[in-house]
Parts: C-alpha cells; sequence; structure tokens
C-alpha cells in the first residue's frame, strides 16, 4: 500500500524537480543513514528540490497524498535524526544553498547552505557565530534543527541566539516567515525540532562583528579532575572564553594516530582556551587565566605554530575516531560545570568497569560532555556494549544534573533518555505541542518524541529498558 | 577490512569534493561513493568520480580513496581506447589530425577542449643527463611549453633527452589495473639510473605514488635557479594530484624567489572541471565544475593563471583565462606580454 502510494507520485515529483533528481531503487540507501551509523533506514525514495518553489511543492505534494517524509541537509545529525525507520521520502535541502541578502548585521540564507559558507558570503568584519566541528559541511537547516552548538557557544551561545528568523512549511503546507517578538514567538520552537514540526525554507541569521584580537592558550594537567577544576575556576575569575575545550589522553592519543596529528603532549588533560576581545581586554584576560591554570596544577604550554593545529586536532577528534574503529557513539549530556569534575571521574570509571575505551573531547566551558564510544558495526555485541556503556553513562549524568542532548539531539539515538528527564506530564505536553503542528504525523516520525515501535534488535537495545 | 570501511560517514569530504558541490547529492559524493562501495550497490556516482582526490585531504579518519576507487572502477571500451592512443603521443597527434571534422560527440568534445594539436617535440642529445619527462598530454597540446622546459634545462647546462610517452594516471583513475602498472613497469625500466625531470605536475605526483624517481620541474627549477626575477602578477591554480603530494609547495617556491607578484585566487586546489579524460565523458558536470572553477579564478581579477598539469591548463583556457607552465615563465616570458 505505502509502496503503491509512493510509486505512483514519482512522476509527480519528478515533473517537478526533474528525473534526474529524484532518487529510486538501490541508490536511495545512500541516504539511509547520517552521522549515526548503528541503524540504517529503508527510504522508498529521495527527492531533491533545487529551490524554494520546488522543494514548497514538493512537500505539499507530500502531505497532500499523506506521505511521510524526512527533510535532510548534510547528513551529518549524530543522533540519527534523518534515519527513515519505516520507509519514509527523504527530501534532500542541501541544493537550496543560496545567499539571498545581506545587509548589516544580518544575512539570510537558503538551509542548504553549508555553515562555513555563511561567514564566507559575510563582509569581511563580521562572523557566523555557532561552529560545529561539522562547521566545514553542515548545513544551516541541519543545525537550527538540532540547536547546534561549537567551541564557540560558551559566549556566543548555541544556533538559536543566532536567528533572527526562519520561513517553515508547515504541516498543513502553509509557509510562513517567524520572527523573533516579545510576545509568544514561535521562532524558538522549530529551533531543535530536528524537522518534526515543519520545514526550513531559509534561514535570516546574526552576524557578529569580529574580535579585535583572539588569542589562544594551552595547558596540560596531570589529572581529569583538576582540568575540570580550572574550567570552573576560570569562570570565578568572571572571565567569560570564548572558547573552553577539554581533551583527555584517550583522545589525545586517537588524534596523534589520525591525519590531526598535532604533537600534542601525552597527558591525562589538555584544555584549549580562547580569548577575544580589545587588546587590553585579552591580556587582563590571560593574566587571569594564565593564575587559574597554574593554581590548578597546570602548566601551559606553547606550540609552535601557535595552536592552529591543536584547534584542528580538536575539531577533526569525532572521526578521526575512525583510526580505532569504523563506528563510534558520542554521547552530549549536558552537566552544570560545577559537576565536571565529578562526572569526568564517574565516566572513567564507568569505562574501566564495561572495560571500553571512552575518548572524552568536549565544550568543557559549557559542561557539554561528548564521550566517544567506538564500537566495531559487523559485531552486534560490540553494538550492544557500546550501547550499554552510554546508557549508564547518561543515567549518571542525569543524576548530576545534566540534560540528555547539549546539542547533537535526541534523534532515534537517545530516546529511552527522555522519558528520563522529563516526567509524564511533561512530555504529554511536547507530545501536544507536535500533534498540533502535525497531527497526521507525517514529518519525520520516531523523531525526538518518539512513539514508534523497535523493529529490530538494536533498535530495542536502544529504546527500551531491561 | 575493505579501505571503505575506513570510513565513519561524517561527511566532512562532501563540500571539498567538486562533483557533490555542483550537485549536492549524496550519489555524486565521495561519502556516497564509499556507502555504495561498502553496501554493494551499483551507483552511478562510481563513474563520475573525478578522481582528484580532494577528499582524501578532507578524510580526517585516513580513507584511502583513490586505492578504493581504483578497485572497484571497470574501465569502458571507449576510455580504454583513448587510453591506448595516449599512451604514444605521435599516434595521438596523428589521431586527433585526422579526427577533425569527424562527427562523433567524443571527437567534437576533444576539439572544443583542446583547439590544437602539434606533433609531439623530440630532441636527444649524446649521452644525456636529464631525461624529460612532458607527460602525454602535454607532449601534444603544449609542445611549445616542452621547448621551453628544454630551453631551461639546457640553459644549466644539461644534455637531455627528451622522452614522450605516459604515466597511466588516466588508466589508472578508470580502474585498468593491468595496463596502468605495465606503463609503470616500462618507465621504471626506462627511468632506470637516470635522473627524470617530470613536467606535467600531477603525473609527477602519480609516478611518485608509484614508486618512481622523478622530479617536478618546479624542483629542478628550485634547485637550479639563479638570482633572477619576473616582473607579472598571476594567480595560481594548484593541480589536485601535485597537491595532494605536496608537490605545489615547490612551484609556489620558485613563484616566491622570482619576486611574482601573486594575487590568490578561492580554494587554489579546486578541480579545474578536465579531470583528466573526465570532461570527454561527463560533459554535464564537468561544465559546472569548470564554471565554479572559473568563477574563482575570475574573482582574482587575474587572467594569467599558474598551472602546472596540462588537463587544468586546457580547461583553463577554455574558460577564456591564460594558463602558463612555469617553464614559460622561465623561458617563454616574452611572450607573455604582461600589461
Ligand atoms: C564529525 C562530526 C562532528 C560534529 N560536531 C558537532 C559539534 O561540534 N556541535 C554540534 O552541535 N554538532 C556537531 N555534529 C552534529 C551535526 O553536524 C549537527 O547536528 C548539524 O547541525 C547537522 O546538520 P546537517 O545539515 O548535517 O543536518 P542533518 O543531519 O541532515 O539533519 C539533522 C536534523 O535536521 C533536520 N533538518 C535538516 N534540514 C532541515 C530543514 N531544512 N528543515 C527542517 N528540518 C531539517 C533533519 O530532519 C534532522 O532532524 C557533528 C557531526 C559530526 C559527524
Ligand atoms: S576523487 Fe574528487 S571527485 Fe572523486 S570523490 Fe574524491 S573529491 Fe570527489
Ligand atoms: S570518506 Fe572520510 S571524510 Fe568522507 S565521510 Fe568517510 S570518514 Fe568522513
Amino acid at each position: 500500500m505505502r509502496l503503491f502510494k509512493v510509486m505512483n507520485i514519482h512522476d509527480e515529483l519528478a515533473s517537478i524537480v526533474g528525473e534526474k533528481w529524484v532518487i529510486t531503487g538501490k541508490e536511495t540507501r545512500l541516504y539511509s543513514y547520517d552521522g549515526f551509523t548503528a541503524v540504517e533506514g529503508d527510504p522508498s525514495m529521495v527527492v531533491l528540490p533545487g529551490n524554494e518553489e520546488e522543494a514548497i511543492r514538493v512537500v505539499r505534494l507530500l502531505l497532500e497524498r499523506q506521505v511521510k517524509f524526512v527533510m535532510r541537509g548534510t547528513g551529518t545529525s549524530l543522533s540519527g535524526a534523518t534515519v527513515p525507520l519505516g520507509g519514509e521520502v527523504v527530501v534532500g535541502m542541501a541544493r537550496l544553498n543560496r545567499v539571498y541578502s545581506q545587509s548589516g548585521l544580518e544575512i539570510e540564507v537558503g538551509p542548504g547552505i553549508a555553515n562555513a559558507m555563511v561567514t564566507k558570503n559575510a563582509p569581511p568584519h563580521l562572523f557566523y557565530a555557532p561552529d560545529p566541528s561539522s562547521y566545514m559541511v553542515s548545513s544551516i537547516g541541519g543545525n537550527i534543527s538540532h540547536d547546534s552548538g561549537g567551541v564557540h557557544v560558551v559566549k556566543y551561545g548555541p544556533t538559536v541566539n543566532s536567528v533572527v528568523s526562519v520561513r517553515v512549511i508547515l504541516a498543513g503546507g502553509q509557509v510562513e516567515d517567524v520572527e523573533y517578538g516579545p510576545f509568544l514567538s514561535s521562532l524558538p520552537i522549530f529551533v531543535g525540532a530536528e524537522g518534526t514540526l515543519g520545514g526550513i525554507l531559509r534561514a535570516r541569521l546574526r552576524l557578529f562583528p569580529k574580535p579585535a584580537t583572539r588569542k589562544s592558550i594551552f595547558a596540560t594537567f596531570d589529572s581529569v579532575r583538576d582540568a575540570g577544576r580550572a574550567v570552573v575556576d576560570i569562570f570565578r575569575t568572571g572571565v567569560i572564553p570564548s572558547a573552553l575545550e577539554m581533551m583527555d589522553r584517550n583522545t589525545i592519543r586517537v588524534v596523534e594516530r589520525s591525519r590531526y596529528r598535532a604533537n600534542a603532549p601525552d597527558v591525562e588533560a589538555l584544555l584549549l582556551i580562547e580569548l577575544d576581545g580589545s587588546e587590553e581586554a585579552v591580556s587582563e584576560q590571560e593574566n587571569l587565566v594564565s593564575r587559574v591554570i597554574k593554581e590548578d596544577n597546570g602548566e601551559r604550554i606553547y606550540p609552535d605554530d601557535g595552536g592552529t593545529k591543536l584547534w584542528n586536532a580538536r575539531k577533526g577528534a569525532f572521526p578521526a575516531m575512525g583510526v580505532v574503529a569504523p563506528a563510534y557513539l558520542t554521547l552530549d549530556c549536558n552537566v552544570p560545570r560545577e559537576a565536571l569534575p565529578d562526572v569526568l571521574a564517574g565516566v572513567a570509571e564507568i569505562g574501566r568497569r564495561k572495560g571500553v575505551l571512552i575518548a572524552n573531547v568536549f565544550h568543557a566551558g559549557d559542561g557539554n560532555l561528548h564521550p566517544l564510544i567506538p564500537y566495531f558495526p559487523d559485531k552486534a555485541e560490540s553494538l550492544k556494549l557500546a550501547l550499554e556503556t552510554s546508557a549508564e553513562i547518561m543515567k549518571f549524568a542525569l543524576r548530576m544534573g545534566g540534560v540528555p542532548s547539549g546539542e547533537h539531539g535526541i534523534g532515534i539515538e537517545k530516546l529511552k533518555y527522555m522519558d528520563m528527564y522529563y516526567n509524564k506530564e511533561e512530555l504529554q505536553v511536547l507530545r501536544r505541542i507536535k500533534s498540533v503542528f502535525d497531527p497526521g504525523n507525517l514529518l519525520n516520525p520516531c523523531k525526538l518524541l518518539g512513539g514508534c515501535r523497535p523493529r529490530d534488535e538494536v533498535t530495542r537495545w536502544m529504546w527500551e529498558w531491561d | 577490512m575493505g579501505l571503505e570501511d575506513a570510513c565513519v560517514h561524517c561527511g566532512f569530504c562532501l563540500e571539498a569534493c567538486p562533483t557533490y558541490v555542483v550537485t549536492r547529492s549524496e550519489i555524486h559524493s565521495p561519502r556516497g561513493r564509499i556507502t555504495s562501495v561498502r553496501l554493494g550497490i551499483s551507483s552511478e556516482g562510481i563513474e563520475t568520480c573525478m578522481f582528484c582526490r580532494r577528499c582524501e585531504l578532507a578524510c580526517p579518519s585516513g580513507v584511502e580513496y583513490g586505492k578504493l576507487i581504483h578497485n572497484v572502477r571497470e574501465e569502458s571500451p571507449v576510455k580504454k581506447a583513448l587510453n591506448v592512443v595516449m599512451e604514444r603521443p605521435q599516434l595521438a597527434y596523428r589521431f586527433f589530425k585526422s579526427s577533425e571534422g569527424l562527427n562523433s560527440p567524443v571527437v567534437r568534445r576533444i576539439h572544443e577542449l583542446i583547439p590544437r594539436m602539434e606533433a609531439p617535440l623530440e630532441y636527444r642529445e649524446e649521452s644525456p643527463e636529464i631525461i624529460l619527462f612532458p607527460g602525454c598530454l602535454m607532449s601534444v597540446a603544449f609542445r611549445r611549453t616542452v621547448n621551453n622546459a628544454l630551453l631551461f634545462i639546457k640553459s644549466r647546462g644539461y644534455r637531455v633527452e627528451i622522452l614522450n610517452g605516459c604515466c597511466g594516471l588516466s588508466h589508472y583513475s578508470e580502474g585498468d589495473k593491468v595496463r596502468s602498472n605495465a606503463l609503470i613497469q616500462q618507465l621504471r625500466e626506462r627511468f632506470k639510473g637516470r635522473r627524470v625531470v617530470s613536467l606535467s605536475s600531477n603525473c609527477s605526483a602519480h609516478m611518485r605514488e608509484m614508486g618512481l624517481n622523478v622530479e617536478d620541474f618546479s624542483e629542478f627549477a628550485l634547485s637550479e635557479l639563479r638570482d633572477e626575477k619576473r616582473k607579472l602578477t598571476i594567480t595560481i591554480h594548484d593541480p589536485c594530484h601535485a597537491n595532494l603530494m605536496g608537490i605545489t609547495k615547490s612551484t609556489r617556491k620558485v613563484v616566491e624567489r622570482l619576486g611574482i607578484n601573486v594575487v590568490e585566487m578561492d580554494e587554489p586546489s579546486f578541480e579545474c572541471g578536465a579531470g583528466g579524460g573526465y570532461f570527454i565523458y561527463h560533459p554535464e558536470i564537468a561544465d559546472r565544475v569548470m564554471d565554479v572553477k572559473a568563477e574563482k579564478v575570475k574573482r582574482s581579477g587575474q587572467k594569467l593563471v599558474l598551472s602546472t598539469n596540462p588537463a587544468c591548463s586546457l580547461a583553463l583556457a577554455f574558460k577564456g583565462f591564460r594558463p602558463l607552465h612555469l617553464a614559460d615563465i622561465l623561458e617563454g616570458i616574452e611572450d607573455l606580454n604582461p600589461s
């Protein structure tokens, strides 16, 4: 029945976007998963509209025919938010990558544009602040839908702080421009919605003036606990760094084996700190930060290249895991900064107990952990162990006052932690919101709020408690 | 574990890939191609890869994409025939001449990109100290550049022999394992114990990767440069494989030593669009890549483009720019007419 419905609309879709932009048959499998590779979906068809008008017509047609669909940007989601689990049609938005206009501190772009291209198209004195490590490729539509963060979140905020307005297509087929406003603004609800409430057709983004200077500071620590304490203490001095990242020993060893080799010292923890602002402000902050590093038993290091390689190593740390195993889970629980030292110790303990290598590389400044857990996809036990380990870490982080996801989203990966984090009433409210926007449950089903049955062993491990 | 299993599906390679940039489709992306190999499904993307290997530079997991695609590709009869012709530049030249006016799309496309061919330059001195290896396309499409390189090497006091042949990079990229190996084997024999200067920088890169000991012309020039200057303003294109192997660094050093004013283009190593013989078989994608490249060059405001690889030079000329080889700058400067 479903297949029949989809076959029927093939020709109509092709007449909108052109035959070669509708993908059918085996090649649809190239859209069956994203940056989260543990579960492969089964898209019934892939459509790649070439502009906003085509996208609107495509979505309206799908809605009219009651065909479920998943919007997709670049497919770098780490929580499997684009995986079509039930034969949904994938609507790829990557071709909608135009810059529509730029004036003042704002720029208007299509959702398919890569994050990095926003700054590239901005005047030289301005920049787009949210910078997930995937910024070279991940799309603005995806960034908005996951409320993505990056190393500069600690000072400039995640994506939500840089979105001025979005144009969305809703499940009724209407196209609306929603802006930030003081009264019942509906803009924020689309940020982090994972494509479950509407499709983002374009976005007006905020640009920040580039700071006069930026200064990188690197410090090594003999214990993760000391490094965690230094993070907390830096903020105590009143300094708000523009970036504050941590890499632990496992991560350092992994990147040193990858093409991001940076000759990083083999230590328990490395802090990467960036300060920005006027010359005077930066130098004053530097003094304060240096003092904290010393007091917390750290030591500053001064790389030959000023630290470019270390920053690249930080940005490439996830995929560099490829040198250990072809797949990995990335958790991203956010915990209160003050809890960092204890949480890190606890995570290490879980790793030891489970006998799993856990590499920690994360946005320390905003308490956003990224424990990376490698596994071998062709061995079911290996994935099961990785999932069990992540469940333990999650439970522990939530107990310590954390939230399930700081920036990578819930997708299909973290559904069971939603039940843990929210109580029944809260979840009900969220589900009611979803059904107001999308009564037919056509938009990216199963994601964010779940509601689907496990379809195999892996989804059962992911979604159900033992 | 196959080479494809090293890919973690992060997508970091996407925007580095010229065919993805112009299609924005997973089918024509490195990640998609690798996934199709891993899942064992046949996909159009395997054929549309330009084999520029920019994805390798972008990949944090160290996926050996070049090897992977070489292993899975099967060469079509048309490609095979054309490669065989190019193996012998004299033959290529005669074939080209006799094909003028022929009404086949392949032939027409070739003539469109290569407006003029000349017989390869033959030159041999007694007991030569240096073998100059122009590379197949260079020898027939840029005879003057070969001549300039010859003059430069001779001006440094060396006895030279020109060896017109083919390194087999096209064969390799199109998956012809047997023939590409045989060509390298032949060259290994002929290069044995000799000092070889290679004029096409992507060929230099390929031969080096295949274990042959060759000097790229830029490296030779760097070691032989005297205190000389050239008053010139140019922009530089970094040919993809030469860039991957770090050869473009020496080209840039020579340019710097010559005191040439460089206005950088956006992403100098972005694919030219020719992709070896790619422009012949996939005109639609090739044309769009050439357009994107032309935009990047245009924004530099320069017409003179340093390009040390013949296919790139042809693509740049096709788009209305004036490509120059390092050899042309060193010896042919009077023709340049810098304005
Ligand atoms: C190696 C690596 C490093 C990463 N580092 C970071 C990091 O530092 N910080 C961080 O926050 N994230 C990071 N990520 C995660 C990922 O890159 C981000 O979540 C990114 O925003 C996803 O963008 P995308 O274009 O790939 O979206 P996709 O993966 O294609 O989609 C993500 C979600 O957005 C929805 N969506 C996409 N486009 C639209 C649209 N136009 N309308 C409606 N819904 C849409 C999809 O349905 C899906 O729910 C990383 C990922 C990888 C692989
Ligand atoms: S070799 Fe070039 S064209 Fe082929 S996948 Fe890699 S980047 Fe793309
Ligand atoms: S080839 Fe490399 S960069 Fe591309 S998706 Fe795979 S791991 Fe990532």
